[in-house]
C-alpha cells in the first residue's frame, strides 16, 4: 500500500480550565487512504468532533495540550506556521460542519461567500471564480444554481444550505473532506440524499472523506472504515463490514445490539447499564469497563491497548 | 402479534383523546398599512382519536407540524378552529376549570430535557410540584415524588436533592418523564423524548417507557422522527406532511404496506441496518417546501414521482381503505374515478 493520505499518531488533546482536566482524546491513531471514507462512530463527548478539530488545528490554544502528530500528504500540521496553515486549511483538507446554517455568515450571499473563499486561495479573477462557483453549486446538484447563488443563508432550506457548505467546501479540491456530522440537522429524506451525494462525490473528485456521526444507520451507508470512539479512544476499528458486520469489542457489540430496530417489536430491548463516563474523572482502566457484561478485575486495572483481532480489524479489548 | 388484538378490543371502546377539525396558522397579525404578513399554515384540518392504553406516534419531517400538535392537545397554543376532546370533556374552550382537568389528565414531556427543568429546583421539587398545584399536602406530595422516582429508576435518597444540572442527559429525561407522571395522567404526549440522548441510552429510555404505559395504564402521543422507534413503540401511526395528515393506520399495515407515496418515501429514506445493503438513490429530491405558501391541492405534489394535473386542483381527502386494514390515505391514486391516471390502482 502507498503512503496514506493522512496519519494521526498516538493524538492526545487535554482541555485544561481552572485545575479542571478533561482527556478529550487519548492516543489515537488513524490512518486515511486516498479515495476512502472513514467514518468515526461514537457518542456524544467521545471525542469524535476533537478529533477532527485538531487535524484542522481549530482548537484554542488557550488551556489546549495536544500532543501527537498529524501528517497530511507528508507534512506535519503541527509543526506548520500560521501562514502554512491557512494555506493548507481548506486546500489540502476541508471541513463540513454539523449546522450550515451557523457556518456561514448571515449578511452575504452564499454566491459571495463562495467567490470569496476562492479568491482568497487562488489568483483568480472575479469572473472566473464566478464561473468556478457555479460550477460548485451545479456540482452539489443544487437546482437552478445560478438564481441560488444571490440566496442569503436564512432564504435557503436546510438541505440546500448543507449542500452549498459542501460546494464551499470544495472550492480547492481538498484532498480530504472532514464531515462533522452533517446531516443530523437534517431531515431523513435529505439525509439519504446527502449521503448518496457524498458517496457520489468522493468517487467522481477521488477524494477522502473522515466522516464523524453517532448513527449507527448513516455509518453502514457511507463508510469503507470505521473506527469506533468511546471516551477519548478509538476502541475498534477496521472495514466497515468488519467492524459493523461482525463486531469484537464489547462497546461496539452492545451498541449495535441496543440500536433499536421496528423489527424488535414485542421483545424487550437490550440496554447498555448506566451513562458514558465524566471525562474529568478517568480511572486508570478500560473506560467501558463499569458497563461491560465481560469485565473483570483486569479491566479495571490497565487501559487496553487495540490488537488485531484479524488483520486489519483492531480491537482494545483483553478478553478478546 | 399480541398487539394487534390488543388493537381490535382497542376499537370497540370510545377514545379516550378526539380532536377533530384543528387548525393553527401563525403569523396572523397584520403587518405595517394593514398588510397580512405571511402565514404559517402549521396545522390544517386534522382529525384523529386515541383510545384508552394505545400509543399513537406521529410521524413526519420537521415543519410538518408534529410538535404543533401536540403543544395544542395541551393548550400550550390556542388553536385557531377545531374541537380536542378528552375523557368526553372539550377542553378547546377557554375555561380555566376545564384547562386545570386537562393539565391533570394530559401531561407533556419534551425534547431538550434541561430546558424545560427548572434550574433552580431540585429533582425532587420539580416532581413534588405537580402534586402540590392538585392541593396535596407537602407530605403526600413527597410520598407521590419518591414513588414515582424510583418507579423511573431514579433511586429517590440519591436523586431527590440534585438539581438538573448535576445529573446526566439519560437522568435528566427520567426526572422529566417523573415529573409528568406525577400527576397521574392518562396520556402522556411526548415530544421527540428520545433525540437528545445519547444512543446508548436510548433503549434504556424506550424500556422504561413501555414498563410505565403497563404500571400506569398510559395512552402515548409519541411524536417522533425516528421510524425505528415509531415502529417498535407504537400501535397506530399518523403520517403529517406540510401540516396535514397523509396516512395514518395500524403500525402492522402501514409498515408492511405504506400506501401515501411520502410515507413510502419516508421509510425507504431510512438509513440500511446492513453496510453491506445500501441505499442507492434518494426515494424523492428536494426539501420540504414552505408552509408559508403551500402548494394547491395535495402539499406533497410538488416532490411526488406520480402527481398530475388533478393533484395540484384537488384536496385529496383522507379516506378508509379497505385493502390497506383499515389504514386511512389521502392520495388521489387510491380513488378509483378521482381523476389521477394511476386512481385505484392500488386497490387492484
Amino acid at each position: 500500500m502507498s503512503d496514506p493520505l493522512l496519519e494521526v499518531h498516538n493524538l492526545s488533546v487535554l482541555f485544561s480550565n481552572a485545575g479542571h482536566e478533561i482527556h478529550a482524546v487519548r492516543n489515537l491513531s488513524l490512518t486515511l487512504q486516498t479515495g476512502e471514507v472513514l467514518t468515526i462512530l461514537g457518542e456524544s463527548g467521545s471525542g469524535k468532533s476533537v478529533t477532527l478539530n485538531a487535524i484542522l488545528r481549530l482548537l484554542p490554544e488557550n488551556g489546549t495540550t495536544v500532543s501527537g502528530k498529524v501528517i497530511v500528504d507528508g507534512q506535519d500540521v503541527f509543526a506548520m506556521t500560521n501562514r502554512e496553515v491557512r494555506a493548507y486549511r481548506g486546500a489540502k483538507v476541508s471541513m463540513v460542519f454539523q449546522e450550515p446554517a451557523l457556518a456561514f455568515d448571515p449578511m452575504f450571499t452564499v454566491g459571495y461567500q463562495i467567490i470569496e473563499t476562492l479568491r482568497a486561495h487562488r489568483n483568480i479573477s472575479i469572473d472566473e471564480a464566478e464561473r468556478r462557483a457555479l460550477e460548485l453549486m451545479e456540482l452539489v446538484r443544487i437546482p437552478s444554481a445560478k438564481v441560488c447563488m444571490r440566496r442569503y443563508p436564512h432564504e435557503m432550506s436546510g438541505g440546500m444550505r448543507q449542500r452549498a457548505m459542501i460546494a464551499l467546501a470544495l472550492c480547492c479540491d481538498p484532498k480530504v473532506l472532514l464531515a462533522d456530522e452533517p446531516t443530523t440537522a437534517l431531515d431523513v429524506t435529505v439525509q439519504i440524499q446527502m449521503l448518496v451525494l457524498l458517496r457520489e462525490l468522493q468517487r467522481e473528485l477521488g477524494m477522502a472523506i473522515v466522516f464523524v456521526t453517532h448513527d449507527i444507520g448513516v455509518a453502514n451507508e457511507i463508510s469503507d472504515h470505521v473506527a469506533v470512539m468511546y471516551a477519548g479512544r478509538v476502541v475498534e476499528c477496521g472495514a466497515a463490514l468488519d467492524v459493523l458486520g461482525n463486531p469484537k469489542h464489547p462497546y461496539t457489540k452492545a451498541l449495535l445490539e441496543s440500536s433499536i430496530h421496528g423489527t424488535d417489536r414485542g421483545q424487550r430491548l437490550p440496554v447498555i447499564p448506566g451513562a458514558p463516563p465524566d471525562l474529568a474523572e478517568m480511572s486508570q482502566g478500560c473506560s467501558f469497563a463499569p458497563r461491560c457484561a465481560l469485565a473483570n478485575q483486569y479491566c479495571l486495572r490497565e487501559l487496553p491497548d487495540l490488537r488485531p483481532v484479524t488483520t486489519n480489524h483492531l480491537a482494545a479489548c483483553i478478553n478478546i | 402479534m399480541k398487539n394487534s388484538n390488543a388493537n381490535k378490543a382497542l376499537f370497540n371502546r370510545d377514545p379516550i383523546l378526539k380532536v377533530t377539525g384543528l387548525n393553527k396558522v401563525f403569523g396572523r397579525s397584520k403587518g405595517f398599512f394593514g398588510k397580512s404578513t405571511s402565514l404559517v399554515q402549521a396545522v390544517t384540518d386534522v382529525d384523529f382519536e386515541v383510545y384508552p392504553g394505545e400509543t399513537l406516534a406521529i410521524v413526519g419531517e420537521s415543519g410538518c407540524g408534529k410538535s404543533t400538535t401536540a403543544r395544542l392537545i395541551l393548550r400550550l397554543i390556542e388553536p385557531d378552529s377545531g374541537n380536542i376532546i378528552v375523557d368526553g370533556m372539550d377542553i378547546s374552550k377557554n375555561d380555566a376549570l376545564e384547562l386545570k382537568h386537562l393539565r391533570k389528565s394530559v401531561q407533556m414531556v419534551f425534547q431538550d430535557s434541561y430546558a424545560s427543568l427548572n434550574p433552580r429546583l431540585t429533582i425532587g421539587q420539580a416532581v413534588m410540584f405537580g402534586p402540590r398545584t392538585l392541593g396535596l399536602s407537602i407530605v403526600k406530595a413527597r410520598e407521590i415524588a419518591r414513588e414515582t422516582l424510583s418507579n423511573v429508576g431514579l433511586d429517590p435518597t440519591r436523586f431527590e436533592g440534585l438539581f438538573p444540572h448535576q445529573i446526566s442527559g439519560g437522568q435528566r429525561q427520567r426526572g422529566n418523564i417523573a415529573r409528568s407522571l406525577a400527576f397521574r395522567p392518562k396520556i402522556v404526549v411526548m415530544d421527540e423524548p428520545l433525540s437528545a440522548l445519547d444512543k446508548s441510552i436510548e433503549a434504556q429510555v424506550v424500556n422504561l417507557l413501555c414498563d410505565l404505559r403497563d404500571q400506569y395504564n398510559l395512552t402515548y402521543v409519541f411524536i417522533s422522527h425516528d421510524l425505528n422507534v415509531v415502529q417498535y413503540i407504537a400501535d397506530r401511526v399518523l403520517v403529517m406532511y406540510l401540516g396535514k395528515v397523509v396516512e395514518i393506520g395500524d403500525v402492522g399495515s402501514l409498515f408492511s404496506n405504506p400506501r401515501h407515496p411520502y410515507t413510502r418515501a419516508l421509510m425507504a429514506s431510512v438509513p440500511s441496518r446492513d453496510p453491506k445493503i445500501r441505499t442507492q438513490s434518494a426515494p424523492i429530491m428536494g426539501d420540504l417546501p414552505s408552509p408559508i405558501n403551500p402548494p394547491s391541492g395535495c402539499r406533497f405534489r410538488t416532490r411526488c414521482p406520480y402527481a398530475e394535473d388533478i393533484c395540484g386542483a384537488e384536496v385529496p381527502l383522507l379516506t378508509p381503505q379497505k385493502s390497506a386494514g383499515g389504514n386511512q390515505v389521502a392520495c388521489h391514486m387510491e380513488k378509483i374515478g378521482s381523476g389521477h391516471s394511476k386512481g385505484g390502482i392500488l386497490d387492484e
